[in-house]
């Protein structure tokens, strides 16, 4: 692997959802607001021009009553580890090295100040996880006071999208510093806002190459998948759902094409 | 006594008339200019793109205009370094409107930018990965090179000719002409190429991803293909349009028909590689990632399987094989009905390439994206026609753009 | 030097070259760009030191502990408390967005005035002395004229320290008219009473501790009740964990349970008696707890020799095919759901709290409470608890003769009169009553609200309107610009939970008597005061009796004294948990018989018929019943939306997707079928006119949905509070109407028959 500095653990981070737990609340999306510094308009029913970094979308199952099924699907970035690892969809792409596939934690970085809004990532990325300034952010009366000096505030015309909360990790990290603990960041120090604020519990957050991270087992779960995995996209964030429509609402399959969780069960 | 603006042995209407022909074209720069201030001043809200449609109206007219304005380098290359005399004949025509065409397309780009004042990141900091770089590189210096092929067109108006300066500048710059035609063409390939790249290499887009060669997918070179069959046949029918204008024959028809006869044979081979890579993509690419082909063609009111029909069967095949044949070239109606055509497929396949690429849903959850532009971005959009009728017209009046005038208007 | 032309040309042409030549069009490109990175309108937010602190969030009843990230004295974040027994780390997206209420545009930030016409909004800033004065010249120029008991105060809740300080208010002042919103508790505190015979309590259901929850459409996971205590359960849920759901509408809670029974609306009372029915029939209820502690188990005669049903005899009424036809369930899945239930380690069913259509069906609550009742399970781990309000150990108020006198004073609301003597509060009914009365004859003339925003949040918002409109005066203490505080006369604005003290009490549906404490994480960011100051203060400066019933320097030394013993631990932890005031099952009942009256002797028959005490299903009549070919309104809960007294922050509207909310239009979700019989398409806009009023929504085809019904969130459409919420959607409750309970007077309607057609 190129670029990997050496002085630097490798990590991978990941993420595993359980979309048989999410509740659709949305106090993910609301504690990622809130942590990162996410502007509002007063206008936001027009989520193609809303800023999100975290969605949680409503799926069903499309049967008439009362055999219908509901579930819901949070989505932040899927930090995509690319069809050649290091290479997502939206970094390559980018003409200003705005974005980039960070080595040493397998986040996919975006930098503001570089940015200056091509948008060509967000044609690159089919999960539409990235999302553009399309105005001056604005925070109505005094409530800029609320706003967080880890993350930065962006401009109009620039591209912004989830960092996985990088701003937690390099706090953790530093604390580990100065405890003497080096490179030693214990599952629990960093974790995401969102996976921190799901009052069901159904995100999990971690180290996916970690062993003794939680993370690690849960990937390899049965009934995990990722969001449109025939891409090649390789997503660092999983889904579990025993729900084979919920597959099939995850991936394009052609017919007679069955979700590889119930293939051999098929078969 | 003082020298005409308006080269000699050639009639020209009076400068009122003139000046009253140019109003349309310029209430619509006006307005244009109006949007322009719209969008710098307030922003992409101005526009009815979204994250959906990052790209849009915009980055269609440039890759749209941009492969129209592939006459120019394509005239080029077979004027400075295959030799085919008659071409030199359009060639000024050719340069004029690349030189409209590449810089509208580059102002387009300037709009289409979050951030357009430091948009020059893109070459400061530039990820030579990316097709977006290579194409801002090679339009930046492939704009320069077609100011430079035009140059020597300005200098010859007489009251510039009159400056000895100018006049021996013209004298040798007209002497290695051939040395940036070169450079142009070779620029032009790779640009041409990376526009088609800037889609095809998008690998979470199952409609516009394709395999390729290295690091160019199969786009790159039916891009540049298709700007080469089709650009050449946009100069022909756009100096066939200031004929009828004018009311003058500016160009002799043997001059059409080795153009016709030189893209008919392009846009043939184009759109035999087209059909095999479209039969590639979907037999093979878009299953892998679960795709049928009927699946980017259906459940939407627009895009329908009528834009693959139209843009290979009517726009590509039909037009090429009414060029190739001589009947079809020596009947003008036709042949430039069949030019129309390739220049409709050509505009068909940059849509689907930019809006449809977006419009198809990926997540079998999503829906259709659909978009209409907003005015300021319609407005811009024709910018480029305004600007190319008040270019051409003043080049036509005052340069001497057609060596072929005088003898065809005695 | 002649200039000529051409010199004055080339000296042009040359600057200009000379300048691209130079650095300095570089410098000035890097220049411009460099600003772009730092456009001075683009905050940047200050940093400093970082701190945690921990309080309670009382945005809704669910009384969350939060733990509050602040940069110096700035709050940054709020997220869930870990260790608070309530919710356990697990807060609801209103508690993270609460931060938006701190700061932004809906704060009222000084004593207000109203200067315009009542509702226009328009008031002018008043100084708190100045306003206090005002409110106090006007209440006394009220008492002096013989017509105290025409003071009244709506309050939230009537637990907790500061609701306390209004009812003592009132008490010494001499009005009787201290009245709670309605809310699931009015059901369960009735049928507790008739049951167990307790008054003043908290009836809870121990989610932490229960296996397999029965629950007949409470929104557990829909954001109603408590939703941080709910989550907190659900998220421990294992494999041994049963959910099932009772709604007519697949909810967020219904798509996540185990099972999910879409009974027929208003038929929850006659499929808990089925299961009742299959639970007695095979045995399988707590015979220690029939034996033992239960009264009206079986057929009994009563000391005048009359001969009374029991439960048994009830139930066999209900066999599973009859109820499988009343609520259109299948009859096995209702019998295996009974028998699941009554085998499982810790069982409990539920109802009332957290659904999201408030409504006091006595008879279903009482059926459920039977369920629990059969099961044994009244004051066990995993089961339903019934514990006492909160008390006070307190110097009595002291009552001159006006404040005496009023102590017998019929109430504006009607509750406790001969019609209702079993109601406490009937907030519902008093709009009717103002708009009945004539302008000299108004049952109220006086009120204060208290963490309520009744003219939002009941039924019929146009009538409560009009109503609100005839009281000559009305003093808000509302935080936010709120429809209420519109309202009002005089705002006398309350702290943000993060700027005050204040007791919270168990929140609605918590199965334990917990009481955390909300300590202020900042300084107050505006001129306001804390509701317990505040009416504090107006007590004191009335003089008198009334302020001799306050004897504190304020409402910190007034919590503290309240509090007693309890004050240490709670500002300590933050909370404390009295499982002492939980009593032993033997000891649980108040009633005649000292058990739990399956036959509430007690209940209120406006007949007195004897099977009417007794829970039964009888069909609830729901306003516009004689519409023909329409479909039936009801609202749902959705978590996105914060449906109660205090509206959606901007970052909760932000996550409403674009099949709720469109740009101002609200979608209303009706079956497919329905949708085919209506000619209706998604996305279409429609018009729905039921007896209250009439709307323009789009329609959501959502096969989820039981054919026949509209469904409409609620929370939405807005008049006040900002333009990040205001006039979007509309708000059910103006499309709504309550139909009292001819015994009690609290709301029975479930829905509201309606016509929709395309617009």
């Amino acid at each position: 692997m190129q670029n990997v500095p050496s002085h630097t653990k490798a990590r991978h981070f990941g993420m595993v959802i359980d979309v048989d737990k999410c509740t659709g609340c949305a106090s993910c999306m609301v504690a990622c607001y809130s942590e990162n510094n996410v502007s509002f308009r007063d206008e936001e029913s027009a989520k193609m021009l809303s800023l999100n970094w975290i969605t949680v979308y409503k799926l069903t199952n499309g049967k008439p009553f009362p055999d219908t099924e509901v579930c819901y699907l949070p989505q932040p970035c899927m930090q995509c580890d690319g069809k050649e690892f290091g290479k997502p969809p939206c970094v390559s792409v980018c003409p200003a090295v705005a974005t980039d596939f960070d080595w040493p934690t397998g986040i996919v970085s975006q930098i503001y100040t570089r940015c200056f809004g091509c948008r060509y990532c967000m044609a690159a990325c089919p999960y539409h996880a990235r999302q553009f300034n399309w105005w001056d952010p604005v925070w109505p009366a005094d409530m800029e006071k609320y706003l967080s000096p880890n993350v930065s505030a962006r401009t109009r015309g620039v591209v912004e999208k989830c960092t996985f909360c990088y701003h937690r990790f390099q706090l953790a990290r530093q604390k580990a510093y100065h405890e003497g603990r080096s490179e030693d960041i214990k599952e629990e120090e960093y974790q995401t806002a969102c996976t921190q604020a799901c009052p069901s519990g159904a995100i999990t957050f971690g180290d996916l190459d970690n062993p003794e991270h939680e993370v690690y087992k849960l990937k390899q779960d049965r009934y995990a998948f990722r969001l449109l995995e025939r891409l090649n996209t390789n997503p660092s964030v999983y889904y579990i759902s025993k729900r084979k429509w919920v597959h099939r609402m995850a991936d394009n399959y052609l017919e007679g094409e069955v979700p590889r969780a119930f293939a051999e069960k098929e078969a | 006594m003082t020298t005409s603006a308006i080269p000699e042995g050639v009639k020209r209407c009076s400068g009122s008339q003139f000046i009253l022909w140019l109003l349309p074209a310029f209430l619509v720069l006006l307005m244009a200019a109006y949007a322009m201030f719209r969008v710098w001043g307030f922003g992409l809200n101005q526009t009815n793109m979204n994250d959906a449609y990052g790209f849009a109206l915009w980055i269609w007219a440039d890759l749209a205009v941009i492969a129209l304005g592939g006459g120019a380098f394509f005239s080029g290359f077979l004027a400075y370094i295959i030799g085919v005399k008659q071409v030199k004949n359009i060639i000024n025509f050719a340069v004029v409107l690349g030189l409209v065409c590449y810089s509208m397309a580059l102002l387009l780009l300037g709009l289409d930018v979050g951030q357009p004042l430091r948009g020059w990141y893109i070459f400061w900091h530039a990820n030579i990965h990316s097709m977006l770089t290579e194409v801002a590189f090679c339009l930046t210096i492939y704009l320069g090179v077609l100011i430079v092929e035009f140059i020597p067109v300005i200098l010859e108006n007489p009251k510039i000719q009159r400056i000895r300066f100018f006049h021996h500048l013209s004298h040798n710059m007209h002497e290695i002409m051939a040395v940036f035609a070169a450079t142009g063409v070779f620029l032009s390939f790779f640009h041409q190429g990376s526009l088609g790249g800037v889609p095809g290499v998008l690998y979470g887009r199952p409609f516009a991803f394709r395999e390729g060669i290295f690091i160019w997918p199969w786009t790159f070179f039916l891009f540049t293909w298709s700007a080469a069959a089709v650009g050449p046949l946009f100069t022909a029918t756009m100096c066939r349009l200031t004929e009828i204008i004018t009311g003058k024959r500016l160009v002799k028809d043997e001059v059409y028909q080795l153009l016709a006869k030189i893209s008919g044979w392009m846009l043939l081979t184009y759109i035999i590689a087209k059909t095999m890579d479209t039969i590639y993509w979907a037999a093979v690419t878009a299953p892998s990632a679960g795709f049928s082909l009927m699946s980017f063609y259906t459940n939407n009111p627009l895009y329908g399987i009528w834009m693959l029909v139209a843009e290979i069967a009517i726009c590509g095949f039909l037009p090429a094989l009414i060029l190739i044949t001589r009947k079809g070239r020596e009947n003008r109606k036709l042949l430039f009905a069949a030019a129309i055509l390739a220049i409709i497929g050509l505009c068909i396949n940059r849509w689907a390439m930019v809006l449809q690429t977006l419009a198809a849903p990926l997540k079998p959850f999503d829906e259709w994206f659909m978009y209409s532009p907003a005015w300021t971005e319609v407005i811009t959009t024709i910018m480029p026609v305004a600007v190319g009728i008040i270019v051409i017209s003043l080049a036509y009046r005052y340069l001497p753009m057609f060596p072929q005038e005088k003898e065809l208007n005695p | 030097m002649k200039i000529d032309r051409r010199c004055f040309l080339s000296l042009a042409g040359g600057l200009v070259v000379g300048h691209l030549l130079s650095p300095v069009p570089w410098k000035m490109t890097d220049d411009i760009a460099i600003w772009t990175q730092n456009w001075p309108w683009t905050p940047v937010p200050e940093d400093g030191p970082v701190s945690w602190k921990e309080t309670v969030c009382t945005l809704c009843p669910g009384g969350c502990g939060v733990k509050v990230r602040t940069i110096k004295d700035r709050v940054v974040k709020i997220e869930g408390k870990e260790d608070h027994p309530v919710n356990r780390g697990s807060l609801c997206p209103l508690g993270y967005a609460s931060i938006q209420y701190l700061y932004g545009p809906s704060r009222v930030k000084t004593p207000m005035k109203r200067t315009g016409e009542r509702g226009d909004g328009e008031f002018e800033p008043i100084g708190w002395d100045e306003a206090i004065t005002e409110v106090n010249r006007k209440l006394a120029a009220l008492r002096e004229n013989g017509k105290s008991h025409k003071a009244a105060c709506i309050a939230g809740d009537d637990r907790g320290t500061v609701p306390y300080l209004f009812k003592r208010f009132l008490e010494a002042y001499g009005s009787p008219n201290f009245i709670r919103t309605p809310s699931g508790r009015d059901a369960h505190e009735t049928a507790a009473y008739l049951a167990q015979g307790k008054t003043a309590l908290n009836v809870g259901f121990d989610l932490e501790n229960a296996t397999y929850i029965l629950s007949f459409g409470c929104g557990l996971l829909d954001g109603c009740g408590a939703p941080g205590y709910q989550f907190a359960a659900y998220s421990r849920f294992g494999e041994d964990h049963t959910l099932v759901q009772v709604e007519s509408r697949l909810s967020n809670t219904a798509a996540r349970a185990g099972k999910w029974l879409p009974a027929k609306p208003g038929t929850e009372s006659a499929l808990a008696l089925g299961m009742a029915s299959v639970i007695i029939d095979k045995g399988l209820y707590d015979r220690n707890f029939i034996d033992n502690h239960a009264f009206g188990f079986e057929d009994f005669t009563d000391d005048n020799g009359n001969m009374h049903m029991g439960f048994r005899s009830l139930a066999a009424e209900y066999r599973p095919d009859k109820v499988a036809e009343i609520t259109g369930l299948d009859a096995r899945q209702i019998e295996s759901v009974a028998v699941e239930f009554a085998r499982s380690d810790k069982p409990v069913a539920l109802c009332g709290y957290y659904e999201s259509r408030i409504t006091a069906d006595i008879d279903k609550t009482l059926a459920v409470h039977a369920l629990n009742a059969l099961v044994g399970n009244i004051n066990q781990a995993g089961g339903m608890f019934v514990f006492p309000e909160p008390e006070y150990d307190l110097p009595a108020v002291s009552k001159d003769s006006i404040a005496s006198d009023a102590t017998g004073k019929p109430r504006a609301d009607l509750a406790g009169s001969g019609q209702y003597p079993q109601s406490r509060y009937l907030l519902n009914l008093l709009p009717e009553r103002i708009l009945e009365a004539g302008n000299d004859d108004l049952p109220v003339e006086a009120l204060l609200v208290l963490d309520a925003n009744p003219v939002y949040t009941l039924e019929d918002s146009k009538k409560v309107q009009e109503a609100f409109e005839k009281i000559p005066f009305i003093v808000s203490f509302s935080s936010f610009m709120d429809e209420t505080a519109k309202m009002a006369d005089i705002i006398l604005p309350d702290h943000h939970f993060l700027e005050g003290y204040r007791d919270v009490p168990a929140p609605d549906g918590v199965g334990m008597p917990v009481v955390s404490l909300s300590e202020p994480v900042v300084d107050p960011q505006y001129d306001t005061r804390n509701a317990g100051d505040t009416i504090i203060d107006i007590a004191q400066e009335m003089g008198g009796d009334i302020g001799k019933s306050f004897p504190w320097d304020d409402y910190g030394d007034f919590l503290e004294k309240a509090l007693s013993d309890r004050y240490q631990d709670m500002s300590s932890n933050g909370y404390v948990v009295n499982r002492d005031r939980v009593a032993d099952v033997a000891d649980a009942f108040e009633t005649d018989s000292g058990k739990y009256e399956f036959h509430p002797i007690r209940r209120h028959t406006p007949n007195n018929g004897d099977t009417e005490k007794l829970p039964g299903y009888r069909e609830v009549g729901i306003p516009g019943g004689n519409l023909n070919n329409g479909v039936t309104l009801v609202a749902y809960k959705s978590p996105r939306i914060a449906s109660g007294a205090v509206a959606n922050p901007p970052f909760m509207t932000k996550t409403i997707d674009s099949k709720t909310l469109k740009e101002d239009k609200l979608f209303i979700q009706i079956n497919p079928e329905t949708a085919g019989n209506l000619n209706l398409k998604q996305g279409d806009k429609a018009v729905i006119e039921t007896p209250a009023g009439t709307a323009t929504v789009r329609i959501d085809l959502f096969e989820g949905i039981m054919p026949g019904l509209a469904a409409m969130p609620a929370g939405l459409g807005h008049t006040a509070y900002s333009r990040f919420i205001a006039g979007k959607g509309v708000n059910v409750n103006a499309l709504l109407r309550a139909v009292p309970d001819p015994a009690y007077g609290m709301n029975t309607a479930w829905g509201i028959r309606a016509q929709l057609k395309k617009a």
